[in-house]
């Protein structure tokens, strides 16, 4: 029982007096601290900065030295060459058809060529010199057009053709080739004044690299292209897409949404966080055990890739889509029971629509870490090395990770230049993949 | 030694309140509860509460925080069935009917007793697809026609058609709280349901938008009948028939509005409505 | 008050409010006793000085009235009292009401009493008078005490002493009435006596008001217009 008489007046007049010194006396003790406490935030704020200027700075290190040494990889050199399809010198005749056509000795019309341009060049080694100039992409080059047209042979055109590339790097390095002895290259002081003379007479051309791009894997650094690559990360891709999504959607609804909250589900979600964290070398094993060793699926096939890298990326998805349903407030599932929608209802009407940015968000970014994979697909052989383009997700094939790691281990200066431009695309898809995810959140921004 | 002895007066106080003061039945229920305990866990939130809702009358339910009166509420349509570890005991019908036995699935009863909610949770959808949600589920129209009849009546009902009629594919996240609150109310009469539940239905709303609502409630008397939890004396005092005081999780006394509110039976009706301390 | 347990509300100032217009109430209970006192002695004992005084003082009981009225329309619409509360608050302002009739009732024998004695003119029935200002001074008394003590039995024992105060009135009236036909020179005089007694009865009325208020704060059952016996029988079987 409070004494309504009392308590005003027994705390009236003398705590007036009290407050207003305390007052006066925090008003001291606050301006005494403020000075350290804008210290400390100007500290803080700095600190902060320079992390991001460290980190930023790092960024542009790795890009500007990975576009520095891409970047050639793009163009490729060409010369032109008066070129003679004796059909002697071929060995075939008009009559030929398209296989003959394909196995005929364009080598020998290259060189032939060479010889008739470079005529100084008598001696054996000389001559063989002249050879390496050219790629033998050329002799393909070659066949292409005659394919295309029988026609030429017997005539005599001219043609821009693929450079070797040694000479290839020479000519995009943009060095005074009148001076040899200040080239470092493999390519002999011989070989540099041939091709200045190609260069002095405009007989060589930097353009386009289309190789790059529509070639396989190969030996030779000027042939070697990404396709194969690339087309294998797309089945690889579109099979771990097809597999993990509608699983670990399935998956995160029902743990999120109808499971009952016990031990076993506990235990679930624990492991599904813990396969978040398992090194994805593992899985790779898994991989090899059970889809080629015991299910005896194709080796080096997109579809195993697909599956492991599947393994690997349904935690990411699951954890995302469970963050993203949990995400959507309970008023909108209440709204949706209380007016007799069935648990069933409630989540594919009204959940899963406001979960859904969220979701494809995180399933985005989880396909994005598997197209950047690489140690599981070492495990089930996509390390091989392909020249022909997959067609099927049966086909042997590489993806754009692994394919830098090969091309990593290639001692040429032309496979250095190929490695960092395969890291540009690989870079450049992985932005274009965030972008999307970006963009889908902000398409689908929640409108609750 | 100081909870102790809070515990010990909570627990007298507890104890104090034995019967429900007044007259908990009515003479033509449309939901009869006889004996409700509710537990979450071991916890119990509910003891021995009996309390009929009438036709045509808008029963107020007040009571400090955690008095058990929104978990009583939301016994009425089994909305406390998404607790996993909530359980009712206790005999409550809707019209005779049980509304824990095997006649009425909990999603049919939820058409029949419809709820609004404290904060107004329109869907993310357009206006018109909003009031048109519960009908679609529960297939209550044919084709287009009888549903834009169906969404029509109801904004019209909840007071709201004049203002949205321009624009019924805008989003219902648009409107404004008092609005979407109205816009609630539309969804919730547009299923025809027979009792309509609300939950601290004005908590999150200025006092015109509050005055709105509780005109509707007025008008919406005349065929549902209506149960309101509010936290608001005033607005209890203002749109109901009869008042149910609940503490501790029982229920202390219920009566007339008129009566409750000027003269209170119970002492500790009388402590809360009058703001001091029981 | 302690039935009411004005000092329990969760809102200090609440409780000191609702104090002070008890006590306002209470002050001013007091004043227009003092008044209804001062104003029969000056009719009683030709005190012309006396009676100027009670119609003078006369202000102060609308003053307060004014105040507490203020006071009760403040609390009205910035607590929206209910219950006990709100039944204080109507009761509070329907007893100033009364209060200031009453004050009303006394300046106006204050007036006839000043106006008596400046005219010289005999005080007729003084000793019938002092009988029946004694019986409403002392309910009028006791009816505020109730009011103070919220004492509902004591106030329906009150109320039914206005039958007494009538009985009184009436006799007197009677008295008046053949007197001024006997002797109809002294007929202003006489009419202002009979306008003195008439007040005394109001007055008596204005405290059965006040008692049956208390009746209504504490019981909240309002007691007007019902028979005595019915009260009776009512409070006396119904235990709160």
């Amino acid at each position: 029982m409070i004494d309504v008489n009392n308590s005003p007046g027994a705390s009236g007049s003398e705590p007036s007096n009290d407050t207003s010194a305390t007052r006066k006396n925090t008003t001291e003790l606050v301006k005494a601290t403020l000075a350290r406490r804008y210290a400390a935030e100007k500290r803080f704020r700095f600190y902060g900065i320079f992390a991001i200027a460290a980190s930023l700075l790092f960024l542009a290190v790795l890009l500007t030295s990975i576009f520095i040494k891409g970047l050639p990889a793009f163009t490729a050199t060409k010369v032109q060459l008066e070129v003679t399809l004796d059909t002697e010198l071929l060995g075939i005749d008009a009559t030929a058809n398209e296989d003959a056509i394909r196995a005929a000795n364009y080598a020998a019309v290259i060189k032939k060529a060479m010889r008739e341009r470079f005529p100084d060049a008598t001696k054996r080694k000389q001559k063989k010199e002249l050879d390496r100039l050219m790629s033998t992409g050329a002799e393909y080059d070659i066949a292409r057009r005659v394919q295309e047209n029988p026609n030429l042979l017997g005539q005599t055109v001219t043609l821009w053709l693929q450079a070797d590339d040694e000479l290839d790097a020479l000519i995009k390095s943009g060095v005074d080739l009148t001076k040899p002895d200040a080239i470092s290259t493999r390519m002999s002081d011989q070989q540099i004044a041939w091709a200045n003379q190609f260069k002095e007479t405009g007989e060589v051309k930097t353009g386009f690299n289309t190789a790059f791009f529509t070639n396989g894997d190969s030996r030779e650094p000027e042939q070697a292209g990404i396709r194969a690559a690339l087309t294998g990360s797309a089945f690889t891709l579109l099979v771990t897409f097809l597999l993990s999504f509608p699983i670990a959607v399935a998956a995160a609804i029902y743990l999120e949404e109808f499971a009952p909250q016990n031990r076993w589900t506990d235990i679930i979600e624990v492991n599904i966080n813990n396969l978040a964290a398992v090194p994805s070398i593992v899985f790779g094993l898994l991989g090899l055990a059970v889809f080629i060793n015991f299910m005896h699926l194709p080796r080096s096939a997109p579809i195993v890739g697909g599956l492991v890298l599947s393994l690997m990326t349904l935690p990411t998805i699951i954890i995302a889509s469970r963050a993203s349903l949990k995400a959507v407030p309970p008023s909108i599932r209440e709204a949706a029971t209380g007016l007799g929608a069935s648990p069933q209802q409630v989540v594919w009407h009204h959940v899963l629509p406001l979960a859904m940015p969220g979701i494809l968000t995180g399933t985005i970014i989880g396909l994005a870490q598997a197209l950047g994979e690489t140690a599981p697909l070492l495990m089930i052989g996509m390390v091989a090395f392909i020249v022909d383009i997959p067609t099927s997700i049966t086909d042997a094939s590489t993806v754009l990770p692994v394919q830098v790691f090969l091309w990593a281990d290639s001692p040429e200066r032309a496979f250095v230049e190929r490695t960092s431009a395969a890291i540009i695309v690989l870079l450049g898809f992985l932005v274009a993949m965030n972008a999307v995810a970006v963009l889908l959140r902000k398409k689908f921004e929640r409108r609750w | 030694m100081v909870d102790k002895a809070l515990n010990d007066t909570h627990q007298s106080a507890f104890d104090a309140i034995k019967e429900t003061v007044g007259e908990f039945t009515v003479a033509d229920p449309k939901m009869r509860t006889k004996n409700v305990d509710v537990f979450y866990g071991d916890k119990q939130a509910i003891f021995d509460v009996s309390l009929d809702i009438g036709n045509n009358e808008v029963i107020a339910m007040i009571g400090p925080s955690g008095c058990g009166k929104s978990t009583f509420l939301r016994c009425l349509n089994r909305m406390n069935d998404t607790i996993p570890t909530c359980r009712v005991s206790g005999s409550m019908s809707l019209e005779g009917e049980d509304l824990y036995g095997p006649n009425l699935d909990p999603v049919l009863l939820r058409a029949r007793v419809g709820m609004v909610f404290q904060k107004p949770n329109p869907f993310a959808k357009s206006i018109y697809d909003n009031v048109a949600y519960g009908p679609r589920i529960h297939g209550l129209s044919n084709n287009r026609a009888e549903l834009d009849d169906i969404v029509i009546g109801s904004l019209k009902k909840a007071g709201l058609y004049d203002e949205v009629k321009d624009r019924l594919e805008a989003p219902g996240t648009s409107l404004s709280g008092g609005q979407q609150q109205r816009l609630c109310i539309a969804r919730t009469i547009a299923v025809s349901p027979e009792v309509i539940l609300m939950d601290e239905p004005c908590s999150a709303l200025d006092p015109i938008a509050t005055a709105r609502i509780e005109e509707l409630i007025d008008e919406l008397r005349e065929n549902y009948a209506i149960a309101i939890v509010t936290h608001s004396m005033q607005q209890a005092a203002r749109v109901s028939q009869r008042t149910a005081y609940f503490h501790l999780g029982k229920l202390v006394e219920v009566g007339e509005t008129n009566h409750i509110f000027t003269n209170p039976s119970h002492e500790l009706t009388e402590n809360y409505i009058t703001g001091r301390f029981g | 008050m302690d039935k009411l347990h004005l000092d329990q509300h969760i809102s200090q100032q609440f409780n000191i409010e609702l104090e002070e217009i008890r006590s306002k109430v209470l002050a001013m209970g007091g004043l227009v006793e003092h008044q209804v006192s001062n104003g029969l002695t000056a009719l009683l004992e030709c005190d012309g000085d006396l009676g100027r005084q009670v119609a003078t003082a006369d202000f102060e009981v609308n003053n307060l009235e004014v105040g507490i009225d203020e006071d009760c329309i403040q609390i009205l619409a910035r607590r929206q009292p209910a219950a006990s509360d709100l039944r204080l608050i109507v009761t509070v302002i329907k007893v100033i009401t009364d209060l200031e009739r009453i004050g009303d009732e006394a300046e106006k024998m204050g007036r006839f009493a000043s106006e008596l004695a400046d005219t010289n003119q005999q005080v007729a029935y003084r000793k019938e008078l002092r009988h029946l200002g004694g019986l409403v001074k002392s309910m009028l008394r006791d009816a505020l005490d109730a009011f103070a003590r919220l004492d509902v039995d004591a106030a329906i024992k009150i109320a039914a002493r206005d039958e007494d105060i009538n009985a009184e009135y009436n006799t007197l009236s009677r008295l008046l009435a053949s007197h001024l036909m006997e002797d109809p020179r002294n007929v202003s005089a006489l009419l202002k006596i009979t306008w003195c007694a008439r007040a005394l009865e109001r007055i008596g009325d204005h405290s059965v008001n006040i008692c049956e208020y208390v009746v209504y704060l504490v019981k909240g059952r309002d007691i007007r217009h019902t028979s005595f016996d019915q009260i009776q029988a009512e409070f006396s079987t119904k235990k709160f």
